[in-house]
C-alpha cells in the first residue's frame, strides 16, 4: 500500500516546478532560424539571423525567408532582442550555418565558440564558415527571400561528396583551437556569381583564436591534401594522340618527425594520392600513365608546398601534422610540442608525393 | 442492518445440492416448474402390470436414442415381461437396453445432474432406485477455421463450444497416453466442466496442482465469458496486461503443451488457455513453426518492433514536438512547423483527441456487422481523417503518428496484449504532455516495473529475458531458431524434461 502512493506522491513532487522538467512550447508559433551570422561592432557584435524560406499551411505557398538583426553588447542579449523582432517565438535549436565575419574573426572567435557551446538550443553542431572581405550579416542577407541555407547546405553535401571544399563544424574547430591551437575555417565570399550568391574563397587561418591569414589558389588546394581530403580535382594532359583526364578521388598525408644526434632536425610528409582515368581517347599505356603519374605528383609537390610554405609564414600547424608525427614518437613529441608552432614554422620539410592512377 | 450483512455474507456451496434419497416423486419435485422436464410411463411389453417410468430433459436427450436405445427394447422386449420381478432390474441394467452405459443410482443428486447433461433415469414400479442411460444430445456447432487466428500453412480446424470435441482435437493430435485430462466442475447456477490438460513428465506437477487449486476455489454463479476464468485463475487482476495466453488452435494448444505448459479448457468457451504465461507467448503466432526460420525471425522482431512503435510513437511525438524541437530533423522540423501554423488546437490536445478518436472508431467497427463495420472503419479513417486534416483541425503529422501507431498495434497476434498496450499508450502519452521526454521515461521505467513485478502460476512474467542465469534458458525469444537446433524447452516453464528431441 505504501508502495502504492510513491509513485503519484514522487509523480506530484516532479510537477511542482522544481523538477527540471522542459517547458511545452508550441511548434507552429516558432520561427526556427536556421543560418546565424555574427560581426564585430562597435560596442559588442552584431547577430544577424535567417529562417530560410518559411510556408504557412502544408499546400500554401513559400513566405520569404525572415531575417533577424540585432547589435548588442553580448551574444547572449543580441539573441535575446532578436526574440523581441518575431511575432513568433525564435528558436535557435535549428541553426545549422554560421558564418563569423572577418573583423570579429581577426578580433577573436572563442567567445562566440564558448556561448554557442554553452547554449542548450544551439551546441557547437553548426557549420562554420568565414566571410571574407565582407560582414556576415551581408553574406546572411545576400540570400533575400530565399536566404542562404540551401546554398550553404549544398556547400556542405558538395564537400561530403568530395567536390567542394573541407567544411567544418564549429566543434570541431572549437577541439582544434583548444587541442592544436590553431585551425583552419573555410572562407566564403557574398559576391557570388551569375550561378550562387556566396561563393569558396579559400581557407581562413585561426592561431590562438585569431585570424591570421588565408590560404588561397593552389595553396589552399595543398592545405586540402595536407588534411586528407583534398576536392574534386582533375588533370588533363596531352598525350600522343591521345588526351587523357584524370580525376584524383583520394589523398592522405603521413608526417614522420625526423631526428638527428637526439634534436628534432625535420619534418617528413608522404602524401599518397589515388587517382583514376576518367578519360582517354584511348586505353594509355603503362608509358603514358607513368607520364600522368609523374604530371600529377609535379602538380600535387607545388599545392603541398605552397600550403607549407603560407603555414610556416603564419606560423601555424593548423593541420596537426606535428600531433599526428607524434604520436609515433611521444616522447619527441612531449618535449617539442610546447613551442611547436615556432619550430614547425622553421622546420625543414621533407615532401614525399606518392600517386597511384587506376585505369 | 443485520439480517442485510448476513444476506450479503458469503454463504458456503452446499454439497450435495440435492440432499436426501432418490425417488420418482422427489425427483419431480425438483424439477417442478421445469417445462422441459419430461417423463413417460411404459407398460414392459405391453404387460399393464409391469409399468415403468423413464423421466428426461427434452433438448438435453436426443430423441432418436431415448427412442430406439430405451423405449423400443422397453415396449417390445418379451423378456421384459415374462423374467422374474426380483431380475428384471438387473436385466435392464446388463443388456436389455441399447445404451452404452447404465448406471444404477439411489441418491437424487447424482440423476439430477445426470438428467441435466442429457441422460434418462429409468424407475420401476414400486422401487425408489433408478437406472440412468446416456443419451445426451450432441449438438454443436462443427470444427471451423480459426477466424481469429487464420492460416496460411498449417492446420485449419480450431476449437468449439463443447468441451469434449476440443480435449478430442487435442487428443488426435497428441496420442500419447502421457496426455492427462482431468476435469473440474465451476460455477454454482453453471456447473460448467473445466477440464486441466497436460503431458505428463513434461509438465510441472506443481503448477498443475495449483491450477487445479485455484479452479477448485473459484465459487462464482457461473462461467459464462474467458474472464470468468481468467481474472480469478491470475496473480494480478489489476494489471491489464494478459496473463494466460489463449488460442483457438489446436496446433498451438498442442505446441504449448508439448513446450511443458498447461492447457484449459472450460465448456462453452470455444478456446484454450496455455499456462503459465510469459510475455513471449503473446508475439507467437501458430505460423511461426510453418515458415522458414529465417521469415518467421524477421516477422518476430517485427512484431516486437511494432510493439514499440505503438506503445511510443504518441507519446515521442508530444515530446519531441512539444519539449523538444531540437531532436527533430531540420526538414521534418519545417514540415511540422507548416502543418501546425493553421491548427487551433495544441499539440497534446490533437493527439490525445486523435487517439481517442482511433479508438471510437475501432470500437463503432467492431460493435457493428461485418459490411457496416467495415465501412464506418472506412469512413471514419480515410473520410473523416482527411477532412479533418483539409480543415485544418489536426496537423496530418499527428494523424500519421497516431494512425501508424495503430496500425502496429494490430500486428500484435494477442488482442489482449494488444488492448494491454493500447492503455499503456495513453498513459505515456498523457505523461509525455506533462514532462516531454522525462515523462516519458519515467513512464517507460514504471511500465517496465509493472512488468518485471507480473507473474503467472510462479513463473515471473518477463521470463524470457529475466530468469538469470540459474534457470537454464530454453531459446531466443525474439527470434527463432531452426528447428533442430531449439533442443531445450524453457526452464522457465519448470519442465521436468528439458530435452525435446535427439
Amino acid at each position: 500500500m505504501k508502495r502504492g502512493w510513491m509513485a503519484p506522491l514522487a509523480l506530484s513532487l516532479l510537477l511542482t516546478g522544481c523538477s527540471g522538467l522542459p517547458a511545452a512550447r508550441e511548434m507552429g508559433d516558432m520561427a526556427l532560424l536556421r543560418t546565424m551570422g555574427i560581426d564585430a561592432a562597435a560596442n559588442g557584435v552584431a547577430v544577424t539571423g535567417s529562417t530560410g524560406p518559411r510556408a504557412k499551411g502544408l499546400q500554401a505557398e513559400d513566405e520569404p525567408a525572415l531575417i533577424l538583426s540585432a547589435d548588442r553588447e553580448s551574444l547572449s542579449g543580441a539573441c535575446l532582442a532578436m526574440q523581441g523582432q518575431s511575432d513568433s517565438y525564435v528558436f535557435f535549436g535549428y541553426v545549422d550555418q554560421l558564418l563569423l565575419g572577418q573583423e570579429l574573426a581577426e578580433r577573436g572567435v572563442q567567445p562566440v565558440l564558448d556561448y554557442f557551446s554553452r547554449d542548450a538550443e544551439l551546441g557547437l553542431g553548426a557549420q562554420l564558415w568565414l566571410v571574407r572581405g565582407a560582414a556576415a550579416r551581408e553574406a546572411v542577407s545576400s540570400g533575400g527571400d530565399k536566404g542562404v541555407d540551401s546554398r550553404l547546405e549544398t556547400l556542405q553535401t558538395d564537400s561530403d561528396m568530395g567536390i567542394a571544399s573541407i567544411t567544418r563544424t564549429a566543434g570541431e574547430v572549437y577541439t582544434d583551437l583548444l587541442e592544436l591551437g590553431s585551425a583552419f575555417v573555410p572562407a566564403l565570399s557574398p559576391a557570388g556569381d551569375e550561378t550562387a550568391v556566396l561563393t569558396e574563397r579559400g581557407y581562413g587561418v585561426l592561431n590562438g583564436d585569431r585570424l591570421v591569414g588565408f590560404l588561397d589558389g593552389e595553396a589552399a588546394k595543398g592545405l586540402e591534401l595536407l588534411a586528407g581530403g583534398p576536392s574534386a580535382d582533375v588533370l588533363e594532359a596531352e598525350l600522343a594522340q591521345n588526351r587523357v583526364s584524370v580525376k584524383v578521388v583520394s589523398a592522405s598525408t603521413k608526417s614522420e618527425l625526423e631526428v638527428q644526434g637526439g634534436v628534432l632536425s625535420g619534418l617528413k610528409l608522404t602524401c599518397r594520392v589515388e587517382a583514376r582515368l576518367s578519360e582517354y581517347q584511348r586505353h594509355p599505356d603503362e608509358a603514358a600513365v607513368q607520364a600522368l603519374k609523374t604530371g600529377l605528383e609535379q602538380r600535387e609537390r607545388l599545392r603541398l608546398e605552397a600550403a607549407l610554405e603560407r603555414l610556416q609564414e603564419l606560423g601555424t600547424d593548423c593541420t596537426g601534422l606535428g600531433a599526428r608525427a607524434g604520436i609515433a614518437r611521444p616522447a619527441l613529441w612531449q618535449r617539442v610540442q610546447r613551442d611547436w608552432a615556432d619550430r614547425f614554422a622553421e622546420l625543414p620539410v621533407e615532401l614525399q608525393v606518392q600517386v597511384t592512377v587506376h585505369k | 442492518m443485520s439480517r442485510q450483512r448476513e444476506a450479503n455474507a458469503p454463504h458456503p456451496r452446499q454439497e450435495p445440492r440435492i440432499p436426501g434419497p432418490l425417488s420418482l416423486a422427489r425427483l419431480e419435485e425438483v424439477f417442478s416448474d421445469c417445462a422441459d422436464f419430461s417423463k413417460r410411463e411404459v407398460y414392459l411389453h405391453g404387460d399393464s402390470g409391469r409399468k415403468a417410468v423413464v423421466c428426461y430433459i427434452d433438448g438435453q436427450a436426443r430423441s432418436e436414442r431415448l427412442n430406439d436405445y430405451v423405449l423400443r427394447p422397453l415396449a417390445q422386449d418379451p423378456a421384459l415381461a415374462t423374467v422374474p420381478e426380483s431380475q428384471l432390474f438387473d436385466l435392464l441394467e446388463k443388456g436389455a437396453l441399447y445404451a452404452h452405459g447404465a448406471k444404477r443410482e439411489t441418491e437424487a443428486d447424482p440423476v439430477v445432474f445426470a438428467l441435466i447433461n442429457g441422460s434418462c433415469a429409468l424407475f420401476l414400479e414400486g422401487r425408489d432406485d433408478c437406472l440412468v442411460f446416456p443419451v445426451a444430445t450432441e449438438e454443436k456447432r462443427s470444427v471451423g477455421e480459426p477466424e481469429n487466428e487464420p492460416a496460411l500453412k498449417g492446420a485449419r480446424d480450431s476449437f468449439v463450444e463443447s468441451l469434449r470435441t476440443n480435449t478430442s482435437l487435442i487428443r488426435r493430435r497428441l496420442r500419447a497416453p502421457e496426455l492427462k485430462i482431468r476435469e473440474h466442475i465451476v460455477g454454482r447456477q453453471s456447473l460448467t466442466p473445466v477440464d486441466v490438460l497436460w503431458i505428463d513428465g513434461i509438465a510441472d506437477p506443481d503448477t498443475v496442482a495449483l491450477l487445479e487449486e485455484r479452479l477448485d476455489a473459484i465459487d462464482i454463479d457461473g462461467v459464462e465469458a474467458a474472464g470468468n476464468l481468467e481474472e480469478y485463475l491470475v496473480d494480478s487482476e489489476r494489471s491489464p496486461f494478459p496473463l494466460m495466453p489463449y488460442t483457438q488452435r489446436p496446433d498451438r494448444f498442442c505446441q504449448g503443451l508439448l513446450e511443458g505448459r498447461v492447457g484449459l479448457f472450460a465448456d462453452g468457451i470455444p478456446l484454450g488457455w496455455v499456462l503459465p504465461g510469459t510475455i513471449d507467448q503473446f508475439f507467437k503466432t501458430g505460423q511461426d513453426r510453418a515458415y522458414h526460420w529465417l521469415a518467421a525471425s524477421a516477422l518476430s522482431v517485427v512484431r516486437w518492433l511494432c510493439a514499440l512503435i505503438t506503445l511510443l510513437v504518441p507519446g515521442l511525438y508530444i515530446a519531441l514536438v512539444t519539449f523538444h524541437p531540437e531532436a527533430i530533423p531540420p526538414k521534418l522540423a519545417l514540415s511540422i512547423v507548416a502543418a501546425k501554423q493553421e491548427v487551433p488546437f495544441s499539440t497534446i490536445f490533437e493527439v490525445l483527441i486523435m487517439l481517442l478518436a482511433f479508438e471510437v472508431v475501432q470500437e463503432a467497427g467492431l460493435r457493428l456487422p461485418t459490411p457496416i463495420g467495415s465501412t464506418v472503419s472506412i469512413l471514419g479513417g480515410l473520410v473523416v481523417g482527411n477532412a479533418a486534416v483539409d480543415a485544418h483541425i489536426v496537423s496530418p503529422a499527428v494523424l500519421i503518428a497516431v494512425a501508424i501507431a495503430g496500425i502496429a498495434g494490430y500486428t500484435m497476434p494477442s488482442q489482449d496484449f494488444g488492448s494491454a498496450l493500447r492503455l499503456w499508450r495513453f498513459l505515456l502519452a498523457i505523461l509525455a504532455s506533462l514532462g516531454g521526454l522525462t515523462g516519458l521515461a519515467l513512464g517507460c521505467a514504471a511500465l517496465i516495473y509493472h512488468l518485471a513485478g507480473l507473474e503467472s502460476f510462479g513463473v515471473p512474467y518477463l521470463a524470457p529475458f529475466t530468469t538469470g542465469t540459474r534457470v537454464p534458458r530454453g531459446h531466443p525469444s525474439l527470434f527463432r531458431l531452426p528447428l533442430p537446433r531449439m533442443k531445450w524447452r524453457d526452464g522457465a516453464v519448470k519442465t521436468q524434461n528439458r530435452r525435446n528431441q535427439r
